[in-house]
């Protein structure tokens, strides 16, 4: 009974945690109060799938220049990984990405978009390659985490992709600076907070 | 026992002579190339001294040698700290850097110094003179953290 207690009053603090944090995000998506006031029911998760009418979605119609799931699979894992704090892991996934990423080629690039992808694709190496080395350091690979999913965002961006995916955002991920990462699912895993916090976080956009 | 201890004292010794013919790599380039980073950004003069002086020795082209830099095998472990430290990040080719990889660098120059990984304890505690303080190390940090917002 005792032991019960304790495991309430635990999940009652983090629970609150939970709220009043994420509740203070400053995530420029207009709904955000409203949002948070019907999530205030336990399950994170759920209350986002009333959400979709209002949400942001970014169409994707245009052709596609490449095929990005080859990336997106091993980054996909990265960050599975990550949820459940698994660092070697990762680091395995993030080695796979590495060959994946340059192993990447697309077609139909204006000049611009060829010298940008160019860029995005060194940098996403370089930071995919630091978190395969960091296996012993997780907090160093989930920062690494940050700069390729921004990577991955603008890649798609100018790619684009063929299956529907979603863009989340945790206001408390990047020491409360907030980070963005891509997921192909529309529950929230968190990859920043790994288990002291996987569902926080919510869907700021829908590309699909 | 003694003649074993006898013994690999000698072959110590003699170990020791041998690897001074070490070749060593020389990372000495007196001109500061025009891609160096005080060519991209109006860098305020305490910063870019505590940069020439505490971080310039692996993440340039012109490494300033301490004395026992002359003896091995402190030379093998500099000569590799120097190879991987411009290989992260080079001062002198910040210029050449996209963007992109800028905005990464800059990141992860606020975050190491943050968590104390750099300058790299073991190579401070050699020198004295690229030890940085605490208020210096949060000037560097202010500084770069104003280039994360243009």
């Amino acid at each position: 009974m005792k032991q019960f207690n304790l495991k309430l009053i635990a999940m009652a603090v983090v629970g609150g945690l939970l709220f009043t944090s994420c509740g203070n995000s400053s995530n420029p998506d207009n709904n955000g109060h409203h949002e948070h006031q019907e999530g205030m029911d336990h399950d994170h998760s759920t209350h986002q799938h009333g959400e979709s009418t209002e949400r942001n979605v970014t169409s994707n119609n245009g052709e596609q220049k490449g095929d990005l799931i080859p990336v997106l699979e091993k980054y996909f894992s990265l960050n599975a990984h990550l949820v459940s704090d698994d660092a070697s892991s990762a680091a395995k996934s993030s080695e796979k990405m590495v060959t994946a990423l340059k192993a990447f080629k697309g077609t139909g690039f204006t000049a611009d978009e060829q010298t940008e992808v160019n860029e995005i694709l060194e940098s996403a190496i370089e930071n995919a390659e630091h978190i395969a080395e960091n296996a012993g350091e997780i907090s160093h690979q989930r920062e690494h985490l940050v700069a390729l999913s921004t990577d991955m965002k603008d890649l798609i961006a100018i790619v684009g992709s063929s299956q529907k995916l979603y863009e989340d955002f945790c206001p408390m991920a990047n020491n409360n600076e907030g980070a963005m990462w891509i997921s192909n699912k529309e529950e929230i895993h968190n990859p920043y907070m790994g288990n002291r916090m996987p569902k926080c976080g919510k869907v700021s956009r829908v590309i699909e | 026992m003694k003649k074993i201890i006898q013994r690999i004292i000698v072959v110590g010794l003699f170990a020791l002579v041998g690897i001074q013919f070490i070749p060593a790599n020389l990372n000495k380039q007196e001109v500061i190339p025009t891609s160096d980073i005080r060519y991209v950004y109006d860098i305020p003069d305490r910063v870019l001294n505590i940069l020439e002086t505490s971080c310039y020795d692996c993440h340039s082209n012109n490494t300033n040698y301490p004395w026992y830099s002359n003896i091995q095998p402190a030379r093998m472990i500099m000569d590799h700290h120097v190879e991987e430290g411009k290989e992260e990040l080079n001062f002198n080719e910040f210029k050449n850097y996209s963007d992109r990889r800028k905005k990464n660098k800059i990141k992860s120059i606020i975050s190491q110094i943050e968590d104390g990984n750099m300058p790299i304890p073991s190579y401070a505690l050699m020198h004295n003179d690229v030890r940085v303080s605490a208020d210096d190390k949060k000037e560097v940090m202010k500084w770069f953290k104003t280039k994360l917002k243009d």
